[in-house]
Formats: C-alpha cells, structure tokens, sequence
C-alpha cells in the first residue's frame, strides 16, 4: 500500500458506506528503537489547514475553540481501517462519531426548521 | 431503462441544456458584431467541449470517483484547493449572471424592472433542488430547453449565404478592431469550455449509478448531445449575423438582442426569444448553483447528492441554499446583466488550464481508467486544450480590458 496514493485524501466510509470527510492527515508514530509505527488518520478542518499554512491552521484553531465543536482533527486509530480500496472504510457508526459534528448541529438546528426538511 | 432510450434522452437533454446565458450573449455579440466570422470559434471550442466531457464521464463510470474526488486524491489538498476556490468564484459570478438572464427574460415578456425578479427566481431553483431528485433536474428542466431549437428553425427561414458559413468555419483575423474579435473569441471559448461541466457532468454519472457498461452511452451522449447542441449557438450567431448586422445594432444590451427573431417570426420571435432565454439560463442556473454544492461536498467528503432528502446531506443542501440566494446580490446591487456575463465567461477562460491539466494525468493513469485510458487523439486534444487554456488565461484580461 503506498500511504500517500491510496489513503490520503481518500474518502472516509463508515461501516455502512456512510461518508464522513476525507482522510485529512496520517499520523505517524515514532519509538525509540523500533520501527515507525501508523497510528491515526485524521480528519477534520484543523487538519486540513494544518498541510495549508501554519497562519491558517492557528486562525481555524482559534474560530474552533471559540465557536466550533472540534478544535482537534477526529483521530481514527489504523486498527478500525476495514478496507483502503476506492475509498477508506472504518470500523465505526459515522453518527456517533464527531466527523459529522457539524453536519448533525446543522440538521438539527437549521435543515429541520425548513419547510420539507424534517 | 434500456440503453438507446438513454441515450436518446441524453442527447436531447444535451441540446435543450446547451444554451446558456454566456453561449446566447457570446454568440449574438459575435454575430451582430463580425458577421459569420467567429463560427470557428463554437465549432473549436464545441470540438474541445464533446473530449472533456466524454473523458469526465468515462472517469467517473469506470474509477466510480467524480472529476473532483480524483482531483483532490491524486494531486493532494494543496492542489486541489486551487481549482476549487477558483471555480467556487466563477461559479458565483456566472450563477448570478444566469440569474440575471431569466429576470431579463421576465422583464421582457412582463415589463416589471428586472432586480425585481432576482429574489423569485433564486426562490424558485432552490425550491427545485431542495424538493426534486437529479433526474428532474436533468431531463425535466431540459426538454423545456427545446423551445431554443426556435434558433435553428430560424436559419431555414433566414437562408444565410451558404459559401460564406463554410468560409468563417476556418479561423481568420478580421481587418479592423482586432482586440474587440480576439476578446469575443476568448468569450465563445470561456463560454463553451465551461469547467462546471465537467465537474456536474461527472458528479451526475455518479448520481445515475453509471458503471463502464454505460462508456458507450457516455460516449454517444457527449458527442451528439454537445455536436448537436452546439447548432443552437451556431444558430444564435446565424441569426445576429443575418438580422442584427446588417442594421447595425451591435448587441451592448439583451433588448438589442431580444429582437434578432422578430425578422423571421414576426411578434412571437420576441416572445420566443425572451422564453428561450429564460428557460436555458434558468436551466443553466440550476446546474451552476448544483455544481458548487458538489464540488465543495466532494472535496471535504461530505455526503452529497440531489437524490437525498436534504436531512441526509445537511452540510451539501446547506451550500445550495446559501450559494443561491447569495448570488441575486449581483443583480440585486444593478450589475448589467450582459457585462455580468461577459466578464465571468473571460474570467472562466482565466481559471480554464487548473481544471484541464488534472485531464492528461487522470485519464492516463491505470488506477483511475484501467484499460480505458486515453488514446493518442484524446490525449493531443487535451495537450492542444491545455495550450489553448494557457493562452486564453494571459490574454483574456488584457483582452478584456481593451477590446471588451
């Protein structure tokens, strides 16, 4: 698997093919005397910013950490990956998760008072 | 739904959706203006138009990716967030300027001020896309858009002078006011070339559920529906040429233009002509306004599609609604229509080569396409597009500022 091609920027599935963001960022992590070991995928604006600009990342932290709901990109640990074909599969419900923190805020508070979004 | 049946509906659909406000206000502008003499100009672009969309849609059958999820994969975030951003504001400006062609079709026909319309008419595409499912959008909204076929019935009716059209299919530079042509020129191509096509035409294979057993109906829907749809702006043009130049009306306004099918239809050609407008810029509008909902849902991974109740995809109808009802400020403020229009096809020209270049690279790359990559002809009509993009990107504002 080739991390950069197959999963970064990939889309993000939940186990019912539910969509719930792009995979963001890769972390990564190192140990003192053994190899590299793939932690997390991140996904989220924190993080997407981050690979922009140092300046943009601190603007969206800040906003976040006013207004937002997830100052921190959602780390997902590599052990829920089901699948990295065409898109990147996780073991998870994405509902429970807060990728669709923002999406479930603007159902609730906005899509439903619309006539014909309930 | 059998194959032929599609097809056959995809061309037509092609044709009723291949007008729109830049290719009507483009073309007339040509006609009245230089005559027959820009004709090369559609047929060029209309050449470059039927490849990019047969390859968008041959991408998205058989990777099951849209134009904007293999963007941003392939090249990364930090590329893609350029054509984004790029066409996210052209979209804005040409949504508004389609806006600004149905309330100038509604004055036409009603004699109420235009700015008047902005709001209905934003109220009415929401409506559509917050209650209708693709298909709707796609052929409902496009059968209205025959009745533009009134410009090519026109043709038959004005018999233009023959050798003269198969004369002005190959390029020439006209003996004066040399920047005014160019940027015209520039014009057609930003109108035709359009990069929101490419990105709905992918987003929509996807909606359709195509899979590669659809790369022959693909292949026919591009070629005929847009080689087709291309005889309406041929019309456009035909009819300018042969109705508004020889009185010298240079169109510097859609009234101007409202009255090029009045010689061959009498009063109902002014009637006619406010329809066509109104229907393919509003047919237009609904795909623009689309667009941007997709291709922002699509490059943050949202979940989109016009076939989900909008409870389902809150983040992707949220833009749509947003974006709509944002876009009548342009008219609202009293932005003229036509330099509206002008204005955002040049700078479509500008944003052109970031959308074509991902081209050459996609649909060569076994991934993405398998075994249906590009052969050599597409691939030299998307280096030659390219090309033609760079070019058209330097000299469409420097264009713009002297013959526009």
């Amino acid at each position: 698997m080739h991390l950069i091609r197959d999963v970064l920027d990939n889309q993000l599935v939940d186990r019912n093919q539910r969509k719930m963001g792009k995979v963001d960022g890769i972390v990564i992590e190192l140990r003192p005397g053994q190899p590299p070991r793939l932690a997390y995928l991140e996904t989220g604006a924190t993080a997407l910013a981050r690979r922009l600009h140092p300046r943009l990342y601190q603007w969206i932290f800040a906003l976040e950490r006013r207004w937002g709901k997830c100052e921190l990109p959602y780390r997902i640990p590599w052990a829920k990956v089901r699948d990295t074909g065409i898109d990147v599969e996780i073991d998870v419900e994405a509902e429970q998760t807060p990728a669709l923190d923002y999406e479930r805020w603007l159902r609730n508070h906005v899509i439903k008072h619309i006539p014909g979004g309930k | 739904m059998s194959k032929i049946l599609e097809i056959f509906l995809g061309i037509v659909t092609s044709i009723g959706g291949f007008l729109d406000v830049g290719a009507i206000a483009t073309s007339a502008e040509a006609g009245s203006s230089f005559g027959f003499h820009l004709l090369w100009a559609i047929v060029l672009g209309t050449i470059c138009v039927i490849f990019l969309v047969e390859m968008s849609g041959r991408l998205a059958a058989v990777s099951q990716h849209t134009l904007a999820d293999a963007v941003r994969e392939r090249f990364g975030f930090n590329f893609y967030v350029f054509p984004l951003i790029a066409e996210v504001i052209v979209d804005f400006l040409v949504l508004g300027a389609e806006i600004g062609g149905v309330c100038i079709a509604l004055q036409l026909l009603t004699g109420i001020d235009l700015r008047w319309w902005a709001l209905p008419v934003a109220f009415a595409i929401w409506l559509l896309l917050w209650k209708g499912t693709f298909g709707l959008i796609e052929n409902g909204i496009s059968l209205f858009g025959l009745v533009t076929l009134a410009f090519v019935v026109a043709i038959f009716k004005l018999r233009p002078d023959l050798p003269a059209l198969t004369q002005s299919l190959l390029p020439s530079l006209p003996h004066q006011d040399t920047p005014h042509y160019l940027f015209i020129a520039v014009s057609i191509l930003g109108a035709l070339i359009s990069p929101y096509l490419f990105y709905f035409y992918s987003s929509g294979a996807v909606e359709d559920k195509w899979d590669k057993s659809y790369l022959g109906v693909n292949r026919a829907v591009a070629s005929l529906g847009m080689g087709f749809g291309s005889i309406v702006s041929i019309g456009v043009l035909i009819v300018a040429a042969q109705v508004l130049q020889p009185r010298g009306i240079t169109v510097d306004s859609y009234e101007q233009a409202a009255l090029m099918l009045t010689q061959p239809f009498g009063y109902w050609g002014f009637i006619l002509f406010a329809v066509s407008l109104g229907i393919a810029c509003f047919g237009a509008a609904l795909e623009v306004t689309l667009d941007t909902a997709y291709i922002v849902a699509q490059a943050l991974g949202w979940n989109w599609g016009e076939n989900l109740h909008p409870r389902e995809a809150a983040r992707f109808s949220s833009i749509y609604t947003v974006f709509v009802f944002s876009a009548t400020v342009l008219i609202l403020i009293g932005l003229d229509p036509l330099q509206l229009t002008l204005f955002s096809m040049a700078l479509t020209a500008v944003i052109l080569p970031t959308v074509i270049v991902p081209f050459l690279v996609l649909m060569n790359d076994r991934k993405y396409v398998g075994d249906h990559k590009n052969g050599w002809i597409s691939n030299g009509v998307v280096v030659f597009t390219t090309i033609l993009a760079f070019v058209l990107a330097i000299v469409a504002i420097p264009l713009e500022i002297f013959g526009g």
